[in-house]
Order: C-alpha cells, then structure tokens, then sequence
C-alpha cells in the first residue's frame, strides 16, 4: 500500500532519492542545451512541492529538470509520426480541446469571463450560403501552452477558428526545432502561432494590471509530472491566468494502477510510451493537484473549484473519458482564476 | 518550362533529389513563381459522392468556412439544366436507401430532386431462374422501419447530380473547375518559410493550380487521385456486362401507384432485374456474358423486348436458346411462352416498348482499394470501391463514405486537427472499410453462388432463398439491410 501522506512530504523524498544520482551522471554526459539558464541545478532538486519557502531557488532557476530535457530532445524525431512515439498524446489531444470546452462552458463564474462563447444551439440547423460560424462578435481566445513539446496541443489550439492567439513554449530545443518545422507545413499556423524557447519562470514577467496581455486558457499537458517544483511551478503559472481564464492541465495519478499501466505495461510491455518517458515517482495524484488549489484561504479566493475528468487508454480504441478514473490514473484537472488582482 | 524541366527531371533523378531541383528553380524564379492557391479541400469529380461531399461541408456552419474547389472534367451547366420530358427516363438509375435519402434530405438536398420522377418500392420480388425458389420481401406487420414502408427509392442519376447541383448553387462558396481535366499532380514546393511538400497540387487544363489541404478523389473507378497516392485497388472483373434499358409496361404495375414492386430473377449468366419508375416506366439492370450483352444492344427494339419478357418468364433452357438466333427472338418467344405455365401476378408486367436509344452496356467488376485515406489524401465512392450491381447499393456506400468523411471532418475542425492529416482521417477509414469490405463480399458471393446452373449448389441455395422467405426475422433483417435502416453494414 502507498502510504497516503501530504503531497508536501511523500513525492520530494521520493523523487530526491531515486533521481538525483542519475541526474548528475548523466548531466555530464549531455550536450548542455543553449538556454542553460532554464536547467535546474542537481543540487536544488530539494522539495518537489515546497513553494514559498526558503528552498525557492528563484525566479532564474527552473522547475524543469534537464534529464527530462534530454529525454525528449531523443523523441523529437517522431514526435509528429502517427505510428511513432506519440501516438498515444496524437489520440489524447482531442479529449484535451473537449476538456477545455467541457469547463469553459460550465464556468460558475461567468460574469469574470472576458469572452463568451457560442453555444451549440445557438448555430443555425442548415446555414446560407453566407453564413459562416458566427465569430466576429465573439472575443477570441489567448492561449499560453506550458511544456509544448512538437506542438501537437498548440498547433490544434491555432486553428480553432475562436483562436486569437498561441504562445507555446518549451525548454527543449530539439523538440522546439521539430514543432517550428512541423508548423511550417500548415500555412494557416503562421499568424497565430509563436513558439518560444523558455520555461515559465524565464516567460518575461507581466504586469499586474495587463489584464490584456494575459491568457484566457494557460494549459500544461502530460507537465506536471516532469517538473521538479509543482507547487513553485503553480505559483509561476498563476500569474499568466486572465481573471475568468482557466488553467487547464492533465497528469498522471501515482498509484500501483498507474505504475502497471504506464510504467510497466506501456513502456516495458507494449511499448507505446517510450522507455523513460515516464517517472512514477513524480505522478500526483488527483486530491494533492486539487489541493494545491485549495490548501489555503489565499488559494481558495484566487481559483474556483477544480474540476477533474478521468481519462483511460484502451488499445486499439483510443482515449476514452471513465468517470473515477481520475483517483487511478490519466486525468485532466481544470481550474478558473477568479480573483482580479495578481496577488489576492 | 519550369513544369516540363521538372517533369523530365523526375523521370530520371530520384524524388529527394527532385525536390531539390525543384528548390533550386524556386530560388530561381522565385520572382516569377505564381503564390500558391491554397484550398482546404479539393474535391475531384463531380458525381453524387464528389457533390454530396461538397453540399454536406458547405450546409453544415462548423465546416461551412471551408475553402472548397470541384474540379470536373464534365460541362456541370448542362447537368444542372438536365430535363426530360415526362414520360422519358434516363437509363442510368440507381436505388436510393431510405439512409442515403435521409442523408440528402439532411444536406438539404432532396428537395432539389424533381419528386415527380422519383419511385419509391415498397415490395421486392427475388427468385432462382433454375428452381424457381422465391423470397417476397414485404414488410410483415410491425416489421417495417419507422421511416414507413419503402424499400428504397429509384431515381435516374441525373436527377440526384443535378439536384446537388442545385443545392450547391443555392450554398454558394465552391470554385467550379468544370471542364477541366486534371492533367497531373504533383507536391508543392518548400520555401524557407512555408513547407508545402507533402501537400497535393492538382495541375488541370488550363495551367490552374491548386493545392489542397485535403484532395478527395471522387473521380470515379480509374481514379487519378487514387493513383496519385500510390494507393493499390484490388479485385477481378466478372466477364459480364451490365445492359440497361429504360422500359415501358402494359401498366403501372401490379400493385398499382402507390405499392410498386421491385423484381430480380437470378439466372445463369447473371441476375436481371426490374425496378419500379414513375407510371408504366421501369428500369431494366441485366447483367449478362459480354456476348449476350452485344447481342441484345444490336436486336430491334421487338425482339429486345420480347428478350426481356422472356428473362423473367421462361426457362434458362429457352432462354439460353433465343440468346443463340440473331433476330426474329420475338416469334419465338410468342410460340414459347405458350408451352410455359407461370403466375403472371408473380412476375413484372409484360413489357411493350424499349424507349430509344437507352440500350446501353457496362463491364461489371469489383475492385477494393487497399484504404481509402493517404497522407492529405481521400478517396470516397467508385474510388475507393466497385461493386457488382445485383444490390443495388454501389452509389448508397459512396453516400455513406461521403457522410463519414463529412463527420470526420467536422470533427477534426472541432478540435483544431488538421483535415488532411492522417491522424484526424483514421477515423474515417476504421468506419467505413469494413462495412463496404463485408458488402463487396456479400455481394460478390452471392454473383458466384447463383451463376451455378447445376451440382450440389443449386438445391443448397433454393433452400436458402426459401428458409429466408419462412424466417420472418431473418427477412426483416435482410430487408432492413438493404433499406440500410439498421446497422450501418451496407
């Protein structure tokens, strides 16, 4: 049994223990991608989960871990191949934009959200040869992608005819060059689509009161569980949420169904993740991500209520969405700032 | 010039290094070469499936901001102004499912149809040549689908691409390449900041290019597109023909106008059928050896009626021996069918005159593409699948690709995938291959099991015909199947 302790202890003793031997061997060995500055230092791998205390290592310093960096600069290959290593993220995306819309569309706090969407029943059954969807008097959306990768989420979230904009941003140079070359096939990319080579905490700060330049959807998809400060990294993220934006993530829920299933089955047995994608040791589980939102008075004033989806992998069929299944494995968790003010 | 040193580069430099020749005469001419013209989909072919395609993404407000070509090499005016009068009936028809109506109707389609020569059946007569076997299809009470009790819907083709036409004109939004050829395809070009290589560019006559996003080839059998995406078809010709012929009854019908009956006969040589068109009209489909076929396209129109009548009614001995006089059939067949004891409430009605010039012939095969999808490729209809006639479901499958394909890509514009990529068109393959796969077989065993004339298979399927006729749930399931009512399997 796994002890069921405070998402504040279990994971950093965890993941200090079993990572940071092998992330300083093979440190040495790996050419240092260009942005040095967005590597975290070995030694800083203290508490995974320690925010706002005297472990910060600072806004220069990154929750990203470089053997993380590394592994993915190896995929980056065939990131884009629909039988290659990512099949499985390919087939997952679209459940991502039904996320999206899934919480977008339920908000609770609606009167924050600066952009209102076009409902279903508000199309028209059979449209004249004029019409085209109706979004012109509908704002479009901002979209920051954290962890981008080849692009598969961003490239998607750009040609969302209610797009306005993408800023996609990854640590890993080699996954970007992919991204950047893969989105030069699509003409329809280029307007609204900028990747940038940056972690979080290197995004330039903004200012409080840029409400505009802020993002109505921030999303960090299969991130969360690569990154070596969740909390430190949530606290980073928040500021980049518009008020009425929704933070949107999914991860890996770290339970001995989750080990068998993506660990030992997917990447041992199967092979459909790559071998070493994946470190249970940093999975979250659903209630420690949910309670990051709300552990305290401060946090409970800033974020609405998480909301959660559990998703399942059936092979040969794809993603499928199971009610519960967010305790035991793959899940998105979904969570709308409603404070107004930066530091509320 | 550029094309001609390009196309000549390719015979004999392998494609890497053609692109890079071809890259090299981008930099070149960059000045002078043409921006590309980029559509989201282009659809080649402007028959039922290419239309229906286009009508579905242009009626439909999540996929209507599209930007859509048709390239046809037909002149689609004279289509779209395509009239008869009345009492004539083109000779190119084809059965309509309930779902294929349903389908149009939701497309915004149908009601583009002229009503007025559009049949539904309501009751279909099948039986063996050889032992007389019958099975009735008729909806048993309480069996009928709730769409009511047609069968299907006989409709000359002309009708159907001209009320697409129509509906197309009314939606607005497509650029009509019509009398164009497509001379060839090829891939686009990689400029330093657009990379358009894996995307098609269809050259058609007239020096217009256009690249596509996503190129649906619905270009019929001998596919271009289908070829342009390496994509094999396999399969074998029956060595019969198709013969049709647009025909005039002694009356409208034994059930009268509004319960009209649909007949097939299965003999030897291929089943002949004879479905229901508006009044005394009806639409022979008699597939035959190429031999009979170019003998009763070359009989007056006497003895190519009396030909006809005797298909449905006298023995395949007889028959196989009118098929041997070179004329005069219609002598024969009045002596004939004196010494012949039959129903004639069973059979159609005797038919009295072949309009002219509707005698027509068609090479019957079945091909099978190995799948319908390539990287920014698509193919629906004859493109991707012929099958033989006898069911009559040929043009119903390519609506069903159509309609599939339509979801697909509404589905990929929903969630940001691209329309042309492998990824979002999967979903379309894994729906559609197998339910046509199994049809084609099912069609195809069925021509195989009834050209026996003797040996132990001809009881063994009389037997079948006649269990199907006294299993009333086994029927109705074979009838809902070919009113494509039920599961999506044909």
């Amino acid at each position: 049994m796994l002890p069921s302790s405070p998402l504040r202890q279990l994971a950093p003793t965890i993941a200090r223990r079993v990572r940071n031997t092998k992330t300083i061997a093979r440190l040495a060995s790996t050419p240092q991608p260009c942005s040095t500055s967005t590597i975290s230092s070995p030694s800083t791998t203290t508490q995974r989960w320690h925010s706002n205390h005297s472990a910060n290592p600072g806004p220069s310093s990154s929750s990203v871990n470089a053997d993380e960096i590394s592994h993915f600069n190896a995929l980056a290959a065939t990131w884009w191949d629909p039988h290659g290593s990512s099949r499985a993220l390919h087939l997952m995306n679209p459940l991502r934009h039904d996320f999206i819309q899934d919480c977008r569309s339920t908000s609770p706090y609606s009167s924050f959200t600066v952009v209102t969407e076009e409902s279903p029943s508000d199309i028209p059954k059979s449209a004249d040869a004029s019409t085209t969807p109706n979004t012109s008097n509908v704002q479009k959306l901002r979209y920051l992608d954290i962890g981008c990768g080849g692009g598969i989420f961003a490239e998607s979230a750009a040609r969302l005819p209610t797009t306005e904009s993408v800023l996609a941003i990854d640590p890993s140079p080699g996954v970007l060059a992919i991204a950047r070359s893969h989105a030069k096939k699509d003409p329809s990319l280029s307007p609204k689509l900028t990747y940038l080579s940056s972690t979080i905490e290197t995004l330039p700060q903004l200012r409080p009161d840029a409400v505009e330049k802020k993002f109505d959807v921030v999303s960090c998809f299969e991130v969360i569980e690569h990154v070596d400060h969740p909390a430190l990294f949530l606290d980073h993220v928040a500021q980049f949420v518009k008020p009425g934006g929704w933070l949107v993530m999914s991860t890996i829920a770290r339970t001995w169904t989750s080990w068998f299933t993506t660990n030992f089955m997917a990447e041992d047995v199967l092979g459909i993740v790559p071998k070493g994608t994946h470190d249970w040791n940093k999975y979250i589980k659903e209630y420690e991500l949910r309670g990051y939102f709300e552990e305290t008075e401060q946090k409970r004033r800033f974020w609405g209520r998480p909301r959660a989806m559990g998703v399942v992998y059936v092979p040969g069929v794809g993603w499928k969405e199971v009610p519960g299944s967010e305790k035991v494995g793959n899940y998105f968790l979904g969570v709308q700032r409603i404070a107004g003010e930066d530091n509320a | 010039m550029e094309a001609v040193a390009r196309r000549k580069a390719a015979a004999y430099v392998c494609r890497s290094c053609t692109r890079q020749f071809q890259r090299q005469l981008q930099r070149h001419y960059s000045s002078a070469a043409p921006r590309p013209d980029i559509y989201d989909v282009v659809c080649v072919g402007g028959g039922p499936a290419g239309l229906s395609l286009l009508a579905a993404l242009r009626a439909n407000p999540v996929t209507s901001h599209l930007r859509v070509a048709l390239v046809e090499a037909q002149d689609l005016s004279k289509v779209k102004s395509w009239k008869l009068p009345p009492n004539k009936y083109s000779n190119r028809c084809s059965s309509l499912t309930p779902a294929s109506a349903l389908f149009l109707d939701q497309i915004g389609a149908w009601e583009h149809l002229d009503q007025t020569r559009v049949q539904p059946y309501h009751e279909m007569q099948v039986w063996d040549g050889v032992t007389d076997a019958r099975i009735e299809f008729d909806w048993a009470p309480g069996s009928a689908p709730v769409e009511g009790t047609t069968i299907a819907y006989m409709n000359e083709n002309l009708n159907l691409t001209s009320g697409l036409l129509k509906r197309l004109e009314q939606l607005g939004g497509v650029s009509v390449f019509e009398g164009a050829k497509v001379e060839h395809i090829t891939f686009g070009e990689e400029t330093e900041d657009l990379d358009l290589s894996q995307w098609p560019v269809v050259h058609i006559s007239g020096g217009k290019q256009l690249t596509a996003r996503l190129l649906v080839g619905a270009d019929g059998a001998n596919s271009p597109v289908r070829a342009f995406a390496g994509i094999d078809a396999k399969g074998w010709d029956y060595n019969r023909h198709g013969v049709v012929a647009t025909l005039e009854l002694e009356g409208e019908g034994w059930g009268g106008e509004h319960t009209k009956i649909a007949y097939q006969r299965f003999l030897p040589t291929g089943p002949v059928a004879m479905l229901p068109m508006p009044g005394n009209i009806a639409t022979l489909v008699w597939s035959t050896t190429p031999e009979n076929a170019s003998l009763l396209k070359k009989l007056a129109p006497k003895d190519f009626v009396a030909l006809v009548n005797a298909a449905f009614r006298l023995s395949t001995v007889d028959l196989a021996f009118m098929h041997t006089q070179g004329a005069d059939q219609n002598d024969e067949y009045s002596w004939r069918l004196q010494h012949t004891p039959f129903n004639p409430r069973a059979l159609p009605q005797t038919v009295v005159a072949v309009q002219e010039g509707t005698v027509a012939s068609f090479p019957l095969k079945m091909r099978h593409a190995d799948t319908y999808i390539g990287e920014r490729v698509a193919l629906v209809g004859d493109a991707a699948h012929t099958i033989h006639p006898l069911a009559g479901q040929g043009l119903n499958q390519g609506q069903g690709d159509v309609q599939s394909l339509a979801k697909t890509i509404e589905y990929a514009v929903t969630h940001g995938q691209d329309i042309g990529s492998i990824m979002s068109l999967e979903s379309y393959v894994s729906e559609r291959y197998t339910a046509n796969h199994m049809l084609l077989g099912v069609v195809d065993k069925l021509h195989k099991l009834y050209s026996a004339e003797s040996g132990p298979i001809v009881p063994l399927r009389s037997l079948g015909l006649s269990a199907i006729n006294a299993l009333g749930p086994l029927k109705s399931f074979f009838m809902k199947q070919a009113a494509g009512s039920d599961t999506k399997l044909f």
